[in-house]
């Protein structure tokens, strides 16, 4: 199952490199946002929640806009069905998971940078504010990844993908805010265990989805 | 409907719900600080309630639409009608609830927590029907929204319960509290669960009528395309 896992994952990374449109689109996205934003505040210097805010809202648009595609893809090009004959629902599932989440990772990394370099923040607590970046990017990916795989199968594009992801992922965004805010301004270390929240919520959401992606993938 | 069950039903919409509601609006004591305006409780507490009880009957149709092979088209109905009942109950819990902070905090609308989770609830049934609209043409619909709501289901925990209570709130304490106990005098508590009772029953009463028009639609529409 692992070998057929990472020929999936092969697969993909080599057909979105080839092709890297939608990886390009993705990533100067995120730039251009987090450029936007930088460029309108124009050194003004904001409170740690505000930045806290502005930052996991390019992160939440930036999933938006790239994370879906991985799925969308298959079903433009009509390779679904092949997909589904040679592989099966949890191997896609597992591979498609992976792909989003190492996409998302560095996307976020691309955002944290430009943020913090163009806004001029230092976070005080650097490992909170790192874990939390990783940990919320985590939780993205994983609910993003089921979400996005309806979307596809709805044919309706971005717009149904941002309605359907914003409830879901309001507990990781209130929570990666609050941590990130209190990362800034170095408020209280006890937040560490918040943490611990965003990668059980990324775990059962994986759980659910791996054993609930059969039912969106295989026509019955 | 069989006689016996609309005779019932006439009691009960007839004598029954309107007794609770005078026992709301005339027996019940106002509350200490908020005097008349108290009242709302005996209605907000109930549909608020039943918000969240439809969100878990459509959770559990949606289960069963995934691991039972038996009733789908019966299933999806009934999902489909518990998450329609239960979005009217939340636009009915947002605006008694925003009632009432007008009269107690000032404002109608102060993002408290239980505020917050009460409008993430009501997202989500938006976000299910826009899902539910957007895969017309899917023969995986009912499957597809049920795994939707599966998911939404387990982010439900976390806002309903555990968020209100890390965050501070300026919400009086839930019936379901940390001390597990209901802090209203005797005649108030009575009237509460009396009220949160026929709500209930009505809820249930509306909930089946639904499902019986969706099934005569089903039937109706089988019947056309045998034709």
């Amino acid at each position: 199952m692992n070998s057929r896992i990472l020929k999936n994952i092969k697969k993909d990374f080599l057909i979105e490199f080839r092709n890297r449109s939608a990886v390009n689109i993705s990533f100067a996205f995120a730039g251009i946002t987090t450029l936007s934003v930088s460029l309108v505040a124009g050194g003004t210097p904001f409170p740690p929640v505000v930045h806290a805010i502005i930052f996991w809202i390019i992160l939440f648009f930036s999933a938006m806009s790239g994370l879906a595609h991985i799925f969308i893809r298959e079903e433009e090009e009509k390779n679904s069905l092949f997909l589904s004959l040679y592989y099966t629902p949890e191997e896609i599932y597992i591979s498609k998971l992976i792909f989003n989440v190492v996409l998302f990772l560095s996307i976020s990394v691309i955002v944290t940078f430009l943020y913090l370099f163009f806004l001029q923040v230092l976070p005080s607590y650097k490992f909170l504010f790192f874990l939390t970046v990783v940990s919320g990017s985590i939780a993205i990916a994983s609910v993003t990844t089921i979400l996005g795989a309806m979307v596809s199968k709805a044919g309706s594009g971005s717009s149904l993908f941002t309605v359907i992801s914003f409830p879901v992922l309001l507990p990781v965004l209130w929570t990666a805010i609050s941590l990130t805010s209190v990362s800034i301004d170095g408020s209280g270390v006890q937040e560490y265990r918040n943490i611990i929240f965003l990668l059980a919520f990324s775990g059962v959401i994986v759980s659910v989805s791996y054993l609930s992606f059969k039912f969106i993938w295989t026509e019955f | 409907m069989k006689t016996y069950n609309r005779i019932l039903f006439l009691l009960f919409v007839f004598i029954i719900m309107p007794a609770v509601f005078m026992m709301a609006l005339l027996w019940a004591p106002p509350a200490e600080f908020l005097g008349e305006a108290s009242r709302i409780l005996y209605f907000h507490v109930p549909v608020a309630c039943l918000s969240v009880i439809s969100f878990i009957a459509a959770g559990y149709h949606s289960i069963m639409i995934l691991i039972s092979e038996n009733n789908i088209e019966e299933r999806e109905y009934k999902s489909y009608n518990a998450a329609y009942t239960g979005i009217i109950f939340t636009i009915l819990t947002v605006v008694t609830g925003s009632i009432w902070a007008k009269i107690s905090w000032g404002s109608y609308w102060n993002w408290d927590p239980r505020e917050t989770s009460i409008v993430i609830l009501m997202l989500i049934y938006i976000s299910y029907f826009s899902l539910y609209s957007a895969l017309k043409d899917n023969v995986n619909r009912t499957r597809i929204s049920s795994v939707y709501l599966l998911i939404a289901m387990i982010t439900m925990p976390f806002f309903v319960f555990i968020i209100p209570r890390i965050y501070p709130s300026l919400h009086p304490d839930t019936i379901i509290n940390a001390e597990k106990k209901v802090h209203l005098d005797a005649a108030m508590r009575l009237t509460l669960f009396a009220s949160v009772v026929v709500f209930t029953i009505f809820y249930g009463y509306v909930f089946n009528l639904m499902n019986r028009i969706s099934s005569l639609e089903l039937k109706l529409q089988e019947k056309q395309n045998d034709n």
